[in-house]
């Protein structure tokens, strides 16, 4: 098969794009290409590596643009549609030497987010801690990211300002939000509260898209805004905005669009944005707020609302209770087909009882 | 003639009324009789499902349940992020009996109808970029559009995640494109067609925001779009009317005519100024209108 | 040298970062040193879990743990080694969880046990699939906690020696190139094994016997190195590892005749014998025409969907993205695999080498805690109990002595040997002597062992050997040369590759991995009730035997 790697030289600071045409078995994912091609076409071409299982996180790259592990990406699809795929550095990271990016600013976020347990006062004495799988299973998702920086390359977010914490620190946080042994959660949410924090997530999905490992960060920083809610620790803009939906929803069933800006903002703040909303009320895009658009049988949203305060799933858990349909969900989507006999006719035959078998 | 109940959502009731007039007039040429939903409710835009997910859940499963109750299978949406909300709470509803009974004792106890999860959440785009609806589209766009360049710019929640949503690919999208060729202009590729407008975070963070937005409409314009279609109306409220921004911002002045998709094939299918209401625009549609002499 | 420390980690895998945890708690000026990311360590790649005496899932004691590691080690591991394990264990794994380790849960809450191969009680806690994963990741947040110095991305290359005491360590530095030298008190090799030596190896890239290699060259004595496990449950045709969690669970192996063909090696046992009593049924069953492919199968369609995407997903993921089979509806063709090194750097049970200074833990080190065959779970158990135990000795006896000399002679002749692999421009690249080196290892040091084979791989690898003195590096440039380090990492291969077949031919019986039906089918307490201990003088191995230590147990016959 061919490929095309971009390969970069750091102290020349030059790139070229070259492309290699190499022979690999069927089974070859990427990272086994590029061994060949370190092996056999240029043993100066540099990329990280290590388990091979998906499991150490090393080898995060790009391939046509998206970010994957190498070691994940099965390639014989690929050759075999004729299609030179394109190799090269993950992006959001200054690139070291060819597909090596420098990660220290990523592990500085990790750090940034204090990833460590505050077990506080609560001592579970010479035993175990006594907690759930349920309540165990609300950081189930956070604990499988392996740091490989698939989700940070593309975040649309980070990409326009760098010092966003950006989703694997921010899913790495929720780790210890939802964790029922930590008891610094306040902290953390006033801390990931902050200026590039949880409500600087433009919610692009590209993390969740990316994720080679089912984290859904994306999920984990809505989960971390519900939790501050939950706190009280709404004060940031991003968390008002988010708020103000909830209050239109059981008050008048839609948006209200016209009072979003100062509800989010502040009034003093938005009162400086008069010339641009004078601009937007000329094309009709400022709807007036009085008389209200109110939703037929508003009612029944209020009183939804009411009913979930009371005895609802609150903050994280309410997006954690979806989790079990939606990973049925992906087994469906993964395997292709939802109900498959592992019995029928062409499977493997049923195991005969011990004992039983032509070999005795 | 295939019934759908058509969920509006908030934009199209209010600030981007021209999004569901535009629409409604495009129905029946393309095969489609909507059945509006009145007694529903905002689908909480991805912030309720932040600040109160169960409330958000619960808002939703209320939204499927009233599109069910018409006797449609299919409920319509006109916006990237009531597609994803409405899609993520139907899987987890359907995919979960214990969780759907417990949403809907809620619903029936406010008198709301119960849903049963016989409803698929369907945007616009995807109804009429294939199939029969794609059929009739290429007919009802009769009046063309000249080999106007378009660039088409999807935005992010009605192709990420995939999983959850799954029309197609979501790193090489195509219907859009098919669109825009059905409708006899020339699409323009550009990278940043996938990726955010800055909508959700436009008011709380507007640098990050902005830095965001103009990519897609730089990178459209350099590859000499006369204009941009979005299947989504907070795509398009944030690259039509924060073009301003980013002209005080970054001293660019784009001017850049950006279409909602129904306005797009609206015009190729020769809807009425009245239904298509470019007036409500930002930023001026008329170099586009004068090309095509409307 | 330019910097120095009271305590210095080689490898900052499970054992390397708890050794490190515990000399920082102890007041020591500790630095981690690891040619990956700490979580990148091939630590994170366990599967199945950690065995500890919790009683959570049955009435379990120390006392029972050790007898099962005893007698899973075909008496060859060191008891007093194993006792303080077992006993030890317990607390261990209650302050993993104290710091946050995310362990899967009984229904009252407490750390989940699930049964595990020749472990007479459900002992193995565990987090699903990934609880190496869940490990290394807590350890990490400890190290980030109390901010412990790491040198990330260091190839750690030579042992300084001096006055007869190991000062220190020479490293690569391989993200701006150039060697440093980091002085130490102590230096603890936490480096892990060596499957790189095997082609079907479940091991990662960066296993490749560094520490091993690096003591042995610094004159200290390497012990049972012929006990190389096979694991029983790993992928063609590359290794990767499916854990012995799914027989845990209840997966069933069956031959090409869906015949589950353990009734005829382990009657009793069944899929939870030991691994060694089933790579050996599994590779005859392939050898005598009932594989599939030169695979048999694991079967975990039984278990259902639910269970296996709530305990098994990772492996579900596994078997998906590299067999191309859905293990809810297929069989997994699996085979044995080169998995984990029982032998290695020769310790006592604080973790002490013969060379003053120089400590060992982990897979890396031989306590002996496994003797011929591991069980499951215990090696994720060693890492942490004695990687504590070795930062303890360790940072307590930096703290109680002064110096620390890294003479400038070392420096120079360090420089002056990687500019002359450097400064080579005629010869053969690397990659063929690691690919030769691997495939004859596997087919010659395998599963069963012959001694006709075992001397043919000795003159494979002299032959090798000399190749690799004319090795060509091809890359000349500072920055990530990993074309340098991948260079480095065979020679120390070639090296341990000569240990184990000198020790294997040396030791005439069959006893846990090393299995000599065709001429030495028995175990021979009488005369090999030892373990075999190698050094390198005047550029061969030496070998001689070291008593193992009994405490309660005889050794009986093993069956399962």
């Amino acid at each position: 098969m061919a490929l095309k790697i971009w390969r970069y030289d750091a102290v020349k600071g030059e790139r070229a794009l070259e492309e290699y045409e190499v022979d690999a078995p069927d089974w070859a994912t990427l990272l086994d290409v590029l061994d060949i091609v370190k092996d056999r076409h240029d043993g100066t071409l540099a990329y990280r590596k290590s388990c091979r299982m998906m499991i150490c996180g090393s080898c995060g790259m790009r391939m046509d643009g998206a970010a994957v592990l190498a070691c994940k990406t099965r390639m014989v699809d690929i050759a075999e549609s004729g299609h030179v795929p394109v190799i090269s550095a993950m992006g959001n990271m200054p690139i070291v030497k060819d597909l090596v990016v420098d990660m220290n600013p990523f592990w500085g976020k990790i750090r940034a987010v204090q990833p460590w347990l505050e077990p506080g006062y609560s001592d579970p004495g010479e035993k175990e801690h006594i907690v759930s799988q349920e309540r165990m299973d609300t950081i189930h998702k956070e604990s499988l990211c392996i740091m490989c920086g698939c989700c940070v390359s593309e975040c649309n977010s980070m990409e326009a300002d760098p010092d966003f914490l950006g989703p694997a620190a921010l899913a790495k946080g929720m780790r210890f939000v939802g964790d029922a042994r930590d008891r610094a959660t306040v902290e953390r949410l006033q801390s990931y509260s902050e200026e590039h924090g949880i409500w600087d997530c433009t919610r692009c999905y590209f993390c969740q898209e990316r994720c080679p490992k089912g984290v859904d960060p994306r999920d984990a920083i809505a989960k971390l805004g519900a939790e501050a809610m939950r706190e009280g620790i709404d004060s940031d803009m991003g968390a008002r905005h988010a708020k103000w939906f909830v209050t239109s929803a059981k008050t008048t069933g839609w948006l209200r669009e016209t009072e979003l800006v100062p509800k989010t903002q502040g009034i003093a703040k938005s009162m400086k944005e008069v010339t641009f909303a004078m601009g937007l009320l000329k094309h009709g895009k400022v709807p007036p707020p009085f008389p209200p658009h109110v939703a037929k049988h508003v009612d029944e949203a209020r009183a939804l609302y009411d009913i979930v305060k009371q005895e609802g799933a609150q903050g994280a858990a309410g997006i954690v209770q979806s989790e079990h349909a939606l990973a049925r969900l992906e087994f469906v989507h993964e395997s292709g087909a939802e109900e498959r006999d592992p019995y029928g006719p062409d499977s493997f035959p049923e195991p005969l009882p011990p004992g039983e078998g032509a070999g005795q | 003639m295939k019934t759908v109940a058509y969920y509006k959502g908030c934009l199209a009731s209010l600030s981007a009324k021209e999004l569901d007039t535009s629409t409604q007039a495009l129905a029946p040429k393309v095969g489609l009789e909507l059945v509006e939903l009145e007694a529903v409710t905002c689908c909480g835009a991805g912030d309720i499902h932040e600040a109160e997910p169960d409330y958000y859940l619960h808002l939703n499963a209320r939204i499927l349940a009233y599109a069910e109750a018409t006797g449609a299978d299919t409920l319509m949406t006109v916006c990237n992020v009531c597609t994803l909300n409405l899609r993520q709470a139907n899987h987890a509803l359907r995919g979960d009996a214990a969780l759907l009974a417990r949403v809907n004792d809620n619903l029936v106890s406010v008198g709301a109808p119960p849903y049963s999860g016989g409803v698929e959440v369907m945007h616009f785009l995807w109804l009429i970029s294939v199939g029969e609806g794609y059929e009739l589209l290429k007919g009802a766009a009769h009046k063309g559009l000249k080999g106007l360049k378009i660039a088409p710019f999807y935005g992010c929640q009605i192709l990420r995640p995939s999983k959850l949503l799954g029309f197609e690919d979501p790193d090489k999208p195509e219907s859009l494109e098919r669109i825009i060729a059905a409708c006899g202009g020339e699409a323009i590729d550009y990278p940043a067609k996938i990726k955010c407008c800055g909508f959700p975070i436009i008011q709380a963070r507007e640098d990050v925001a902005l830095a965001e937005l103009i990519q897609p409409i730089e990178q459209a314009k350099e590859a000499g779009a006369d204009a941009m279609v979005t299947p989504c109306p907070l795509c398009h409220l944030s690259l039509d009317a924060w073009q301003s921004k980013l002209r005080k911002q970054t001293g660019k002045d784009f001017q850049m005519p950006v279409l909602h998709l129904s306005q797009l094939i609206g015009v190729a299918a020769g809807l009425d100024s009245s239904e298509l209401k470019f007036k409500r625009h930002v930023v001026s549609v008329e170099p586009v209108t004068e090309r095509l002499a409307i | 040298m330019e910097v120095m420390h009271d305590v210095v980690v080689v490898g900052a895998g499970c054992a390397g970062m708890r050794a490190a945890i515990e000399a920082f708690d102890a007041g020591a000026d500790v630095a981690m040193i690891s040619k990956i990311h700490p979580v990148r360590s091939h630590s994170g790649a366990a599967e199945g879990g950690i065995n500890a005496a919790l009683g959570n899932a049955s009435e379990d004691d120390p006392e029972k743990h050790a007898f099962d590691t005893v007698k899973g080690s075909d008496y060859l591991g060191d008891q007093d080694a194993i006792e303080i394990l077992c006993q030890e264990a317990p607390d261990d794994v209650y302050q993993l969880e104290h710091w946050g380790a995310v362990f899967s849960r009984t229904p009252d809450g407490r750390i989940a046990q699930r049964p595990f191969g020749a472990a007479g009680e459900p002992r193995t806690a565990y987090a699903a699939d990934i609880t190496g994963h869940v490990l290394i990741h807590v350890l990490y947040e400890q190290v980030l906690k109390r901010d412990i110095p790491t040198y990330e991305e260091y190839f750690a290359w030579k042992l300084v020696v001096d006055d007869g005491r190991c000062q220190g360590v020479i490293a690569w530095d391989l993200l701006r190139g150039g060697l440093q030298s980091i002085g130490a008190k102590t230096v603890i090799l936490a480096t892990g094994g060596a499957g790189r030596l095997y082609t079907g190896t479940t091991n990662a890239y960066a296993c490749t016997g560094d520490g091993m290699a690096m003591a042995l060259r610094a004159g200290v004595a390497l012990k049972d190195m012929e006990m190389m496990q096979f694991h029983p449950t790993t992928l063609a045709p590359t290794g990767v590892l499916i854990t012995e969690g799914c027989r845990g669970e209840g997966a069933y192996l069956l031959n090409a005749k869906a015949e589950r063909f353990l009734v005829r090696y382990a009657p009793n046992a069944m899929e939870l014998a030991s691994r060694d009593v089933i790579s050996r049924a599994e590779q005859t069953e392939i050898d005598e025409g009932r594989g599939l492919n030169g695979n048999v199968m694991l079967d975990l369609r039984h278990l259902g969907a639910e269970r296996i995407l709530e305990r098994l997903h990772g492996t579900r993921e596994l078997s998906m993205t590299f067999a191309g089979v859905d293990p809810i509806y297929e069989p997994i063709p699996v085979r044995p695999g080169a998995h984990y090194h029982m032998g290695g750097v020769d310790t006592d049970v604080w973790g002490q080498t013969s060379l003053p200074g120089l400590y060992a833990a982990g897979e890396v080190a031989c306590v002996s805690v496994h003797g011929a065959n591991r069980l499951g779970g215990n090696a994720l158990m060693e890492t942490i109990t004695y990687g504590k135990r070795v930062g303890r000795h360790a940072s307590e006896w930096a703290l109680a002595n002064t110096t620390v000399e890294v003479p400038a002679a070392v420096e120079a002749d360090a420089e002056r040997e990687l500019k002359a692999l450097l400064d080579r421009t005629a010869g053969e690249r690397p990659w063929q002597i690691r690919d030769e080196l691997a495939e004859t290892m596997h087919v010659n040091f395998g599963v069963f062992r012959r001694e006709e084979q075992m001397l043919e791989q000795g003159a494979i690898v002299q032959s090798l050997r000399e190749r690799y003195e004319s090795v060509v590096v091809e890359d000349k440039g500072e920055v990530f040369n990993s074309d340098l380090t991948q260079a480095l990492e065979l020679g120390f291969l070639l090296e341990l590759a000569e240990c184990m077949v000198v020790s294997g031919i040396a030791r005439k019986e069959s006893r846990g991995a090393h299995a000599r039906p065709y001429d030495y089918p028995n175990r021979d307490d009488e005369k090999y009730l030892r373990h075999t201990l190698v050094t390198w003088k005047d550029g061969a191995v030496q070998l001689d035997w070291k008593p193992v230590t009994m405490t309660k147990w005889q050794p009986q016959e093993r069956t399962y």
